[in-house]
């Protein structure tokens, strides 16, 4: 569990992160957005004191982290940056033992744990332990620079706009694999970004920040659904918002038990979002559709007027 | 030009006045080093002559630049010229070759070349030209290669795409974006020639490395300082007027 | 479109035409009775005819020939021919000083042409076109010129004799022996003593803004002082001191001599090498750092592990441009009575004994090539970009 309160860093005479207070609970991924400058990386750098905090008290697991030793601190938290920070120097094998190097852990352990995260995270032990950072892609990189910050099993992981730098498909299918990995792992994750869209897919709790101060915080639906200010609706796509929700939610929670009614042409998969429902409705001109499983067999149907009206929680 | 530009930008003045101070405690001097004598006497006490007789200091000076500027003059016209055949398309094959003799060659000590210079083109003025030119060739055709190849190839992209191209394209996009480096490597090019045509005084040049020379046979310190404040600050002059004009030329940066 | 035979080598077809003309226009030797004397030129048709003269043109042809089809087999054909060429130029000189030379004038001398110095650059243009079009590591440049050296060393005691260069060279194998030994001394004195003293300064500059800048003014200015000037500069105040202290005399230090050569050096060194191990230490990516204290890494873990072994490649660049230089400016410092090969440019210049100033240039510029290619080869062995990737081995 990671808890700031009142924290204000002063570079200078100018306030980068102003009184802010943030509860990360455990095994909860927290977003923090906002646009450039806004103080989002400051605040992430403030947890392993990358940057010292001028005022306020950062705790970690109950402790203050200025009671830490640095280093002790920062090899209990995993720091993932954009551009991935690998060693150019070393082998993909000896970037992800880093910190377990750096702890001292036996030889043996250490190759261990380092085929262990390569399968982890899809990477071939044959093919890339001994490649170095330049031979590999940006996403293959990201990977390698994932599984470094994994390495020495800590709770908390830090991520500065992890994916920032991939292409656009590159970045979906590790997004995919980070949500995957973090349903495996469950680590409190605390993860900036200015993607409003990368924060809606991933987040747990999404943190919208403006010049230093949080503006709003709460579940990606809750923000989508009540959007605290004109700030938070632009940044949530202003009137776009109402299909990011629809992305947010899935057909299964909306679909209606098969009625009597002649069944509907058009088919759309139980585990699709409503946004792809809608698009499915536009293309071939329903307004209803049937809801069928895995194996292609109808469980329910999904009338236009259920996809817009009604409440998850009625 | 925007107002800012011309805010950043000092008066003449101030930016030539580092050359200019240069420049004219050299010529002050070449002209009046008579009026030093009781200095080198002080220097040199047990010689009769104090001052380098054999000729004007002005005159040295002269053939120092003369020298040193043909070279140049031929270096800068030969230089760009093969650096831009070879990365023309009709030229192309000749680039790897160029490239790689070009760095190769500046391994070689100037010292060296000069030497190996006499032995093949004989004593006297033209030779040492040859052999600076010869030398001054290599960083000149470096950077130019360098410049022309490092500009961002969308830049040469969109030149082509507009119907620019051919001699066009080469004199208003590829060497004024080449230019500053190109710059960097005249200086260089000049600044060891300077050196080295002082060198050329040991093979019987009559230039401002002649003082030094016959200083140094006639154990004659008084000679071997005129020559050596002479050459260091013709080289400053030429060294910081050339950093000036890159200063005047970055300010249009990429 | 079907695959058309591949279009002829313009580099190497214009550098063989030029060797053919080379051989056939210009002097391949001189003949000189005596020391004094200067040489009287000989063409190749002079020497064996002009049937022997356009046959010697045939290797010339034969390659152009191969450059007219290029693939990659008659590449390496071509190369073996010129390797094959290199090595039979002091067989051709052997074989015009038996002609040429009258056996019963022991002081008679052959003097090496401008045709052959020619056909040596251009052969010389060859390797490294044929190098670049095959993809040859240096490596295998290298090997492939080890036997050529080898030809020509056997040469100079077998058949070769009478060459002037090694004439000179039997005349003062002792003191050869003394320069070569004193210009690496003073060269390796240099560059150790402002490897220490750059990486110093660089650390403090990195500490001290102010350093910085005044550092790299003060030594961008003497870079730019013409060498023959700073060492004369420098002749007045060490003289002084030599006369003045007492322990500095004692030292051996003089206004001439090896004192004003180190410190002059020395200053010329120090600008590449501090600039080169300043801008590498600070060249490290700002990303790999912040992830390596990100990682917990502690500050003497990051500069040793990380910076450092980064810095490693430009820095050993710095080393290679310093030495290279240095090799060259120690040649300048015989002129202030520091010895090394230098001398004997400048006492053939006096002379006007060329082959004497070749014996001090030749030694000096085969220092700077092999001081460039080992340093060089050194760096990129270093650099992280280059190292050998065993996982593409892995994978195939």
């Amino acid at each position: 569990m990671i808890e700031l309160i009142e924290v204000t860093k002063r570079f200078g005479s100018e306030t980068a992160v102003d009184r802010l207070s943030l509860r990360v609970e455990k095994g909860e991924l927290c977003a923090l957005v906002g646009t450039s400058g806004c103080g989002k990386s400051t605040t992430l750098r403030m947890i392993n004191r990358l940057i010292e905090h001028s005022e306020g008290e950062i705790h970690l697991e109950g402790r203050q982290v200025r009671e830490f030793d640095e280093q002790t601190l920062r090899r209990r938290i995993g720091y993932v940056i954009q551009s991935t920070g690998l060693f150019p120097h070393w082998t993909v094998a000896r970037n992800i033992g880093l910190v377990p190097r750096l702890l001292r852990w036996p030889a043996p352990r250490i190759r261990e744990r380092v085929e262990e995260l390569m399968a982890l995270l899809g990477l071939p032990v044959d093919s890339f332990a001994d490649k170095y950072p330049h031979q590999l892609s940006g996403g293959q990189a990201q990977r390698v620079g994932v599984a470094r910050a994994l390495a020495a099993d800590p709770d908390i992981l830090l991520m500065d706009e992890p994916f920032g730098a991939l292409d656009p498909i590159t970045r979906e299918s590790l997004q995919a694999e980070l949500r995957d990995l973090q349903s495996r792992l469950h680590k409190t994750i605390v993860f900036v970004t200015h993607d409003m869209d990368e924060a809606l897919g991933l987040a747990d709790r999404l943190v919208v920040m403006k010049a230093g101060r949080i503006v709003q915080q709460g579940s990606p639906l809750e923000l989508l659904r009540d959007p605290a200010d004109d700030f938070v609706a632009s940044m949530l796509g202003g009137d776009d918002r109402g299909l990011k929700e629809a992305a947010l939610t899935r057909v299964s929670e909306r679909m209606l038990p098969l009625s009597p009614r002649l069944i509907a042409r058009a088919r759309v998969p139980r585990d699709a979002t409503l946004h792809q429902a809608l698009a499915v409705m536009f293309r071939e001109h329903a307004d209803r559709l049937t809801v069928v499983d895995e194996d292609d067999m109808p469980v329910g149907e999904l009338s236009l007027r259920r996809l817009v009206g009604a409440r998850r929680d009625e | 030009m925007s107002e800012s530009t011309f805010a950043r930008c000092p008066a003449a003045w101030t930016l030539w006045r580092a050359p200019l101070i240069w420049c004219g405690l050299l010529l002050a001097l070449a002209f009046g080093m008579a009026a030093l004598e009781p200095l080198f006497r002080a220097v040199e006490p047990g010689s009769r002559q104090v001052i380098y007789p054999h000729a004007e200091f002005l005159t040295l000076l002269g053939r120092h630049l003369l020298v040193v500027g043909v070279a140049a003059l031929l270096a800068v016209v030969i230089g760009v010229g093969a650096a831009v055949l070879v990365t023309r398309p009709a030229g192309r094959d000749f680039l790897p070759l160029l490239a790689q003799a070009a760095s190769m060659g500046q391994t070689f000590p100037p010292v060296a070349v000069l030497a190996l210079a006499v032995p093949v083109l004989g004593f006297g003025t033209w030779p040492i030209i040859v052999a600076l030119l010869l030398y001054g060739l290599l960083p000149i055709v470096r950077n130019t290669l360098a410049g022309l190849q490092g500009i961002d190839p969308s830049v040469l992209e969109a030149a082509r795409g507009m119907g620019m191209g051919g001699v066009p394209q080469l004199l208003q996009v590829e060497l004024p974006l080449a230019a500053p480096v190109i710059l960097a490597g005249i200086r260089t090019s000049v600044t060891i020639n300077i050196a080295t045509a002082a060198l050329g005084a040991t093979v019987g040049a009559s230039n401002l490395g002649a003082p030094i020379i016959s200083g140094i046979v006639n154990g004659n310190t008084a000679y071997v300082l005129q020559g050596a404040a002479l050459i260091g600050l013709l080289a400053l002059t030429v060294d910081s007027a050339f950093e000036r004009c890159q200063r005047l030329l970055g300010r249009h940066g990429r | 479109m079907r695959r058309e035979a591949p279009l002829p080598n313009r580099v190497l077809t214009a550098l063989m035409l030029a060797a053919a003309v080379a051989w056939l226009a210009l002097p391949s030797v001189s003949v000189a009775p005596n020391r004094i004397v200067p040489g009287t030129p000989f063409h190749a048709y002079e020497i064996v005819g002009w049937a022997g003269a356009l046959a010697g043109c045939l290797p010339w042809l034969a390659m152009v020939a191969l450059a007219w089809r290029p693939t990659p087999t008659r590449y390496r054909v071509a190369l073996g021919l010129a390797v094959l060429l290199l090595a039979a130029l002091p067989a051709w000189l052997a074989g015009a000083a038996a002609l040429m030379i009258d056996p019963t004038t022991p002081q008679a001398r052959l003097g090496v042409g401008a045709a052959v110095w020619l056909l040596l650059f251009l052969l010389g243009l060859v390797l490294i076109e044929l190098r670049g079009r095959l993809a040859l590591p240096r490596l295998a440049v290298w090997l492939l010129l080890a036997p050529v050296a080898l030809v020509w060393w056997l040469a100079s005691s077998h058949g070769l004799e009478s060459l002037a260069l090694v004439q000179e060279y039997r005349g003062r194998s002792d003191q050869f022996t003394a320069a070569v030994i004193q210009h690496l001394r003073l060269v390796a004195g240099a560059v150790g003593a402002s490897l220490v003293l750059g990486a110093g300064l660089a650390l403090a500059m990195r500490r001290h803004a102010g350093l910085e800048r005044v550092g790299f003014g003060v030594l961008n200015f003497l870079q730019t002082i013409p060498s023959l000037a700073l060492f004369g500069l420098l002749l007045a105040p060490l003289a002084w001191l030599a006369a003045n202290v007492a322990w500095l005399n004692a030292m051996g230090v003089r206004g001439i001599g090896w004192a004003p050569a180190f410190l002059a050096l020395l200053g010329y060194s120090l600008l590449p090498m501090v600039r080169n191990t300043f801008v590498a230490l600070e060249g490290v990516s700002p990303q790999v750092l912040e992830s390596a204290r990100g990682m917990g890494m502690s500050r003497t873990q990051v500069f040793l592990q990380v910076r450092l072994p980064l810095a490693l490649p430009v820095m050993i660049e710095g080393v290679r441009i310093t030495t290279v230089q240095a090799i060259g400016l120690t040649a300048v410092a015989a002129l202030i009575g520091a010895g090394g090969l230098g001398t004997f440019i400048f006492q053939g210049l006096g002379q006007a004994a060329m082959d004497l100033v070749l014996l001090g240039a030749l030694p000096i510029l085969a220092m700077a090539l092999v001081a460039d290619g080992l340093l060089g080869a050194l760096a990129r062995r270093l650099d992280p970009r280059q190292l050998p990737s065993a996982g593409q081995e892995a994978t195939s």
